[in-house]
């Protein structure tokens, strides 16, 4: 299993957290993602695109993943009752997983098609993880704006070790 | 093994047909809330093509060298499947950009071989209809007779 990125939000919606085991973009990956809008073959993407995804742009993603869950989830609770919670979606290429605490923190997990359910996965993270290194930090602030507090050395060292074991 | 219901949603994500085969699987939900969903999906189904993270092989080749074979690089695929705690939903998008949602409870196996029944169904009794109009609601009683013992002989299986 391949694992392509983890996002955590706040309850006030926002990206507190992001990450991207992806590897560096090479040419050809850089050109998929403004691939809707490129369709003049006079000027292939790669010349208008810079190459590494810029800040701006893994922001609009994460924007772009939490407005999708969040409607997904609106969507799911609308149909299936107040209990149910949505766990997970795949596309051909990708799957993502969802998962979230009673608190509206929002897990968003993004890996290969062939994954099976990461919803224990998530919550092993939310445990082992947010609740040791970020909740128990006494330095860190309770409202976390701006990612303030998340991006501690631990708590990135141990979320990297977990999915490279993983993986 | 449960199919709870079915919608097909057009390509503008208009609702052009919804029916629950199955009550107690899915609130009962208003036409109106239903309207809602369907739009909710098609742009939704919009962003998870976009949020693709991996390349698409031969999509770069293609832009660079144009005057070689002629063939269309594969589009990213929207959501297919979804799973929640007491639901799964299936989604099949047809060529043209007609989605078909089929509910399901979550054991169901074998959907894809329904949603192509369906989609067979849909083009034979709906398609096929002289006096269907494309992108407007379906009201072909055929379809709907056919459908309805269809779906019926898999949820007393």
């Amino acid at each position: 299993m391949v694992v392509y990125s983890f996002y955590i939000f706040d309850r006030h919606t926002e990206c507190i957290y992001s990450k991207s085991w992806l590897p560096p973009p090479s040419a050809s990956s850089a050109d998929t993602l403004p691939h809707p809008q490129s369709s003049h073959p006079h000027h292939p993407p790669t010349s208008t695109q810079p190459l590494p995804p810029t800040a701006k742009q893994s922001s609009d993603n994460a924007k772009l993943i939490f407005g999708t869950v969040f409607s997904l989830r609106n969507m799911v609770r609308k149909l299936g009752g107040l209990d149910d919670a949505f766990i997970s979606y795949r596309t051909a290429q990708y799957k993502l997983h969802y998962y979230e605490t009673a608190s509206n923190l929002r897990f968003v997990m993004l890996t290969d098609v062939a994954t099976l359910s990461m919803r224990n996965v998530l919550h092993q993270i939310y445990i082992n993880l947010w609740v040791e290194y970020v909740v128990k930090n006494p330095l860190s602030p309770v409202e976390h704006k701006g990612g303030d507090g998340v991006r501690n050395e631990l708590f990135e060292l141990g979320l990297d070790q977990f999915v490279r074991g993983l993986m | 093994m449960t199919v709870f219901a079915l919608i097909i949603i057009n390509k503008a994500g208009g609702l052009i047909y919804n029916r629950t085969f199955y009550e107690g699987g899915l609130n009962n939900l208003t036409t109106n809330d239903y309207l809602v969903l369907a739009g909710t999906f098609h742009g939704v189904h919009a962003i998870t093509a976009r949020l693709n993270p991996v390349p698409i092989p031969g999509a770069n080749r293609n832009s660079a060298s144009s005057a070689g074979t002629m063939t269309r690089p594969e589009t990213p695929s929207g959501l297919e499947v979804l799973e929640s705690e007491n639901f799964r939903l299936q989604c099949f998008t047809t060529l043209t950009g007609i989605k078909f949602l089929l509910f399901t409870d979550t054991t169901q196996t074998n959907v894809d071989l329904t949603m192509r029944r369906v989609y067979e169904m849909y083009t034979d009794y709906v398609m096929k209809n002289p006096f269907y109009q494309l992108e407007m609601p379906v009201r072909c009683d055929m379809f709907e007779r056919k459908l309805l013992s269809y779906i019926r002989e898999i949820n007393n299986r």
